[in-house]
């Protein structure tokens, strides 16, 4: 195995989106030789994914009464307090971290901030397992990839809006949710996928000029016994935080882009 | 000083009390906890510099609270069984089933947890702070929050059945013992 000089630490860093572009660009290279190190990303990815949506709920548990009137209570009077002495200034900039509870969606405010530059595609499900692409293909050890193959899936990925939907022949449904550029400009497409076996890919995929490449997938909707994957959605929107990519194409842009399609 | 700092705390409260509750691993001294953090808030308003993260600065002092909180409590010679508490799940996780088993597994997983590694993980995975943003609120160097959330997420990942990738290779991937403290 090639020593690629990547610690767990830089290995976790690239995972939660703390390296900069050289740094990134080492590791994504790592990653499309040596599976082993796509899968040790992945690992924490998903891990970070399984903690932030297993800490979802508690969001939205009510703070109990007592508590939140205390609260109320014990504001008003240091606000009276601080009336006299600190008469009304602008509100500051200041960063709340709201709860975070649901992505970005059909039309949705950016969630990606940088160009996504990884062509890997992971796919976790419990009955795919794990596979990690090469250089962007498609990968189809999995069942559940079979339609990702079709030319209706094709030709959906070229030609459908996002928030629009369209029906399969053989009873899937493909919809897509948002569409952006890379770093090299190439297009890409966010695509939710309900395969006729009942399952769901949620998955990106981007077109290299001549003809679509997947550049990530996760199966959702199985809960198999056993191991069960990350929400797929927490797993999309880690992986994209994690990689960088451009901000959703307006509608017009995106528009424009699938024109050239025809 | 903001005019909607009551607000914002306000707003901030249920943040708050998931970061208190995976701390006390209790929801009462969880609430008494941010009760604490609240009133400490409040009367230290000044002292938060505006266009920085509120949320950072109410969780460093929310862990400050914490940590006087047990000192107090150990040297009262309090019984309280914090340790076993482990009632991070609540009662919902008895009814878990499919999709709901697994969140409750990684709760259980993080439960398990050293406290400074499920403190870590909760301030990077769950409040999505950066490192440098973890490191300040809890007062340490970057590298000793990055060692500790590796090791930490390793140890949720075998939990929960994770693939770990790199078996083969152990002198470069085994748990590392933290060398920055």
């Amino acid at each position: 195995m090639t020593d690629w000089g990547l610690d767990d630490d830089m290995l976790m860093a690239f995972a939660d989106g703390e390296l900069d572009a050289k740094e990134r660009e080492a590791v994504e290279k790592a990653m499309a030789a040596d599976e082993a190190i796509a899968q040790r990303v992945q690992m924490f990815i998903e891990t970070r994914a399984c903690a932030k949506e297993a800490f979802e709920p508690m969001l939205d548990e009510p703070v109990p009464d007592a508590l939140a009137a205390k609260i109320k209570d014990m504001v008003a009077a240091s606000e009276a307090a601080s009336a006299h002495a600190d008469p009304g200034q602008e509100t500051d900039n200041v960063t709340v971290l709201k709860p975070k509870s649901d992505l970005a969606k059909p039309g949705g405010a950016p969630y990606w901030s940088l160009p996504l530059a990884a062509s890997i595609a992971l796919v976790a499900g419990a009955a795919a397992g794990f596979i990690t692409g090469r250089g962007g293909d498609v990968q189809t050890g999995g069942t559940h990839l079979s339609m990702l193959n079709a030319p209706a899936f094709s030709q959906a990925l070229g030609s459908v809006g996002s928030g629009d939907e369209r029906p399969f022949e053989d009873g899937g449904r493909f919809r897509a949710i948002a569409s952006f550029r890379d770093d090299d400009g190439t297009f890409c497409r966010e695509f939710e996928l309900d395969e006729s076996n009942g399952s769901t890919v949620v998955g990106v995929a981007c077109h290299g000029g001549a003809e679509w490449q997947l550049r990530f997938s996760v199966v959702a909707g199985k809960t198999d016994a056993g191991y069960a994957p990350a929400s797929s959605l927490e797993a999309l929107d880690a992986y994209l935080g994690a990689v960088g990519a451009g901000e959703p194409l307006s509608t017009e842009d995106e528009a424009a882009a699938l024109r050239e399609f025809d | 000083m903001s005019d909607d700092f009551g607000g914002m705390l306000i707003a901030l409260l249920p943040n708050l009390r998931r970061f208190a509750i995976s701390l006390c691993r209790s929801r009462d001294v969880a609430d008494d906890l941010v009760q604490v953090t609240c009133e400490r808030a409040l009367a230290n308003r000044a002292s938060f510099e505006p266009g920085t993260r509120f949320d950072a600065w109410m969780f460093r002092i929310l862990r400050n609270a914490w940590i006087d909180q047990t000192r107090r409590l150990k040297t009262q010679g309090t019984v309280i069984d914090i340790e076993d508490a482990h009632t991070l799940i609540g009662d919902e996780g008895e009814k878990s089933t499919g999709n709901r088993l697994m969140l409750s597994a990684t709760l259980k997983a993080i439960d398990a947890l050293p406290e400074d590694q499920r403190e870590i993980i909760l301030l990077t995975c769950v409040e999505e702070m950066s490192y440098k943003e973890t490191a300040e609120v809890l007062d340490v160097p970057i590298g000793t929050v990055m060692s500790r959330l590796a090791r930490a997420r390793k140890k949720v990942a075998e939990e929960l059945g994770i693939k770990k990738g790199i078996n083969g290779s152990p002198d470069r991937f085994d748990d590392e013992e933290e060398t920055s403290e």
